[in-house]
C-alpha cells in the first residue's frame, strides 16, 4: 500500500524543521546579543584604556649647554636640566665634532634611583643596588656592571659653535623651597 | 517596638532563627585552635585599614606639591590624626604578616591541595593585592623613602618582557615619576585595589563554604567528643574576641610606635641609605644579588610557581607516592625569604 499524491505530509517530519528554525532564530539572537554586548563593553573598556595611557611621551627639547670651543679636552661642566637632575657635560677629544663631548645622565640604568659622585673613590655610586661606574659611566662592580649597562649618555649636538643638549622639559614635583633652590643653583 | 519589628518583618521575611540556620554552619574542632584563625585575622584587619583609610582620605591630598604636608598634617595638626595613621600603618603591617601565616598554615598543612586547588589561586590573587596595596600606600606619603621606592618599583615592572613598558606607562601615568603619578597610586591604593580585594575575598570565603573547611584530628581529642561546633555563636565569638585582642594590640602599637613623616622627597637626590617597606626587603636584596633581568625573570618564575604549586605537589605526589617534597621545599624557601629579609634588614647597602 503506498501514499496517496494528495494526502499531507506525517506531522513528525513538519515538526523538526519549525524547531530547527526557531532555535536558529534564538541562536541567532542569543548570538547577536552576545555580540552586541562583547563590542559595546568591548568598546568603552578599549577607550578607557586610551584614556587611562598617557597620550604621549614626555616632552623633549634642545636646550643651549655651552660655547663649545670654551671646554678645553678634560674640562667638564654640570648642567642642571629644566627639572633640576644634573648632567656632567665633558670634554673628551678635539677633533672638533660633537663626538669630542659626552653628556652623563644621573639616572642608574639600574632601577632607576640618581647616582652620586664620590670624590674620595674617583667614581659614582647607587645607593640603591650598590651599582658602580667610572667617570666615564661605565659600570664597573654591582648589577648594572653584571648586566653590562653604563650610565645613560644624553644626545649632544655642536650647531654654529654652540653645545646643545636633548633633555627632558617637564618637571616632578619638587617642592616649592627645592625649586627655588635649584633655580638660584643654576 | 513590636510594631517596629512587624513593619520590619512586613518588608523582610525572615526571622531571627532563619537567619541563624542560614549561617550557622558547623565548625570543625580544630578552629579552636588560635593559629587556625589566621585566615579571619586579615579580613579583620582589612576592615580596620578600610575604615581608617576612609578617616585618612578627608585629609589627604594626592599630588606631588601637597602629599606630604597633608600628610605632615595628619600627623602633627589633625585631632587624633597620628593616631588614624598609626593604626593604618600597623593594621597593614600586621595584615601582611597575618596573610603570609595564613598562607604558610595553609601550605604546611597541605590544604591546598584538591579539591582546594581554585581557593589556593584565589588566596594568591589576594596575597599579590594586598602586597601592591601596600607598596601603592607606602608611596602615597611621599617622603624619600617612598619616592624611591616607588621608582624602583615601577622600574621593576619596565623590566617585565613584552608588556613593561606599557605596565610602567600605565602605573605612573607617563614614562617616568610625574605630576599625575601620585594620584594614580590613590586611585589603586584606595579604589581599585580594595574593591578586587573585596570581591576575591567574596569568592574566597564562598568557595570555602562550598567545599566545607579542612578538617584537621588531632592526637589530643578525646573520641567522645563532637567533631563540630557551631558557627554562631560560638565562633563568631571567637572572633569578635580575637578582634578585641588585635585592637588592643593595634592601639598600643600606635601609641608606643606612632608613625612619622620622613624629609619630603626630592626627585633628584637619592638617598644614601634607602628601604622599601619590610615585606619587600627579600625582593630588594634579591635584586642586589643578580642583575635586572636575571633578578625580575627569576621572581617572576618564582611566582608563577607559587600561583601552581597545588599542581606542581600533585605532580611531585603521582611521581614519589607518600613523597614529604613539598614539606622540605616549603621550609626551605621560608628559610631563604627569612634570611634575605634578615640580611637586607642588618645592612646598609
Amino acid at each position: 500500500m503506498s501514499d496517496t499524491p494528495n494526502e499531507p505530509p506525517p506531522p513528525e517530519r513538519a515538526a523538526p524543521a519549525a524547531v530547527d528554525r526557531r532555535g536558529f532564530l534564538t541562536s541567532a539572537a542569543g548570538l547577536a546579543m552576545a555580540g552586541g554586548l562583547a563590542a559595546g563593553y568591548g568598546t568603552f573598556a578599549a577607550m578607557a584604556g586610551r584614556f587611562l595611557y598617557p597620550p604621549h611621551p614626555t616632552a623633549r627639547g634642545w636646550l643651549f649647554v655651552s660655547d663649545a670651543a670654551s671646554l678645553k679636552v678634560g674640562d667638564s661642566v654640570v648642567y642642571r636640566t629644566p627639572a633640576g637632575a644634573p648632567v656632567v657635560v665633558a670634554r673628551m677629544a678635539a677633533t672638533g665634532g660633537v663626538n669630542d663631548f659626552l653628556a652623563l645622565s644621573s639616572t642608574c640604568p639600574h632601577l632607576g634611583c640618581q647616582v652620586h659622585w664620590e670624590a674620595q673613590n674617583n667614581r659614582f655610586f647607587c645607593p640603591c643596588h650598590n651599582g658602580v661606574f667610572d667617570p666615564t659611566g661605565k659600570a664597573t662592580a654591582g648589577p648594572p656592571a653584571e648586566a653590562g649597562q653604563s650610565l645613560p649618555r644624553y644626545p649632544l649636538k655642536v650647531d654654529r659653535g654652540l653645545l646643545y643638549i636633548e633633555v627632558p622639559l617637564e618637571k616632578v614635583g619638587a617642592s616649592p623651597g627645592c625649586a627655588a633652590r635649584r633655580a638660584r643653583e643654576c | 517596638m513590636q510594631s517596629v519589628v512587624a513593619w520590619l518583618q512586613e518588608r523582610l521575611p525572615i526571622t531571627g532563627n532563619q537567619l541563624r540556620e542560614l549561617t550557622n554552619e558547623p565548625v570543625p574542632n580544630h578552629l579552636k585552635r588560635w593559629w587556625f584563625c589566621l585566615g579571619g585575622t586579615p579580613a579583620y584587619l582589612f576592615v580596620v585599614q578600610i575604615v581608617t583609610g576612609i578617616l585618612l582620605a578627608f585629609y589627604y591630598e594626592p599630588s606631588p606639591t601637597t602629599a606630604w604636608e597633608s600628610v605632615r598634617y595628619i600627623t602633627d595638626e589633625a585631632s587624633y590624626g597620628w593616631y588614624f595613621r598609626s593604626l593604618h600603618k600597623w593594621a597593614a603591617t600586621l595584615m601582611i604578616a597575618t596573610v603570609i601565616l595564613h598562607q604558610m598554615r595553609v601550605y604546611f598543612t597541605g590544604a591546598y591541595r584538591k579539591p582546594r586547588e581554585l581557593n589556593w589561586l584565589v588566596g594568591m590573587c589576594l596575597l599579590g593585592c594586598a602586597l601592591m596595596t601596600g607598596f601603592t600606600g607606602y608611596s602615597l606619603v611621599y617622603e624619600q623613602l617612598s619616592y624611591w621606592g616607588a621608582t624602583v618599583g615601577a622600574n621593576i615592572t619596565d623590566s617585565v618582557p613584552v608588556v613593561g613598558g606599557f605596565l610602567k606607562s600605565l602605573l605612573l601615568g607617563g614614562d617616568a615619576y610625574n605630576e599625575r603619578t601620585l594620584s594614580r597610586f590613590f586611585i589603586l591604593h584606595a579604589a581599585v585595589l580594595p574593591a578586587a580585594m573585596c570581591l576575591l575575598l567574596a569568592v574566597h570565603v564562598t568557595i570555602l563554604r562550598i567545599q566545607g573547611v579542612t578538617e584537621f584530628r588531632f592526637g589530643d581529642e578525646p573520641k567522645d567528643k563532637p567533631d563540630h561546633f557551631n558557627f554562631f555563636p560560638d565562633h563568631l565569638l571567637t572572633e569578635l574576641i580575637a578582634g578585641l585582642v588585635l585592637m588592643i594590640l593595634l592601639s598600643a602599637l600606635a601609641t608606643l610606635l606612632p608613625a612619622h613623616v620622613g624629609p619630603r622627597a626630592d626627585p633628584l637626590t637619592t638617598p644614601e641609605v634607602i628601604k622599601p617597606e619590610w615585606f619587600f626587603y627579600v625582593t630588594f636584596r634579591w635584586l642586589k644579588l643578580f642583575s635586572r633581568t636575571i633578578a625580575i625573570l627569576s621572581m617572576g618564575f618564582i611566582v608563577f610557581t607559587m600561583f601552581v604549586w597545588p599542581f606542581v605537589d600533585a605532580w611531585l605526589r603521582r611521581k614519589a607516592k607518600d613523597s614529604e617534597a613539598s614539606v622540605w621545599i616549603g621550609i626551605a624557601v621560608a628559610l631563604t625569604i627569612i634570611g634575605l629579609t634578615v640580611w637586607e634588614a642588618a645592612v646598609a647597602h
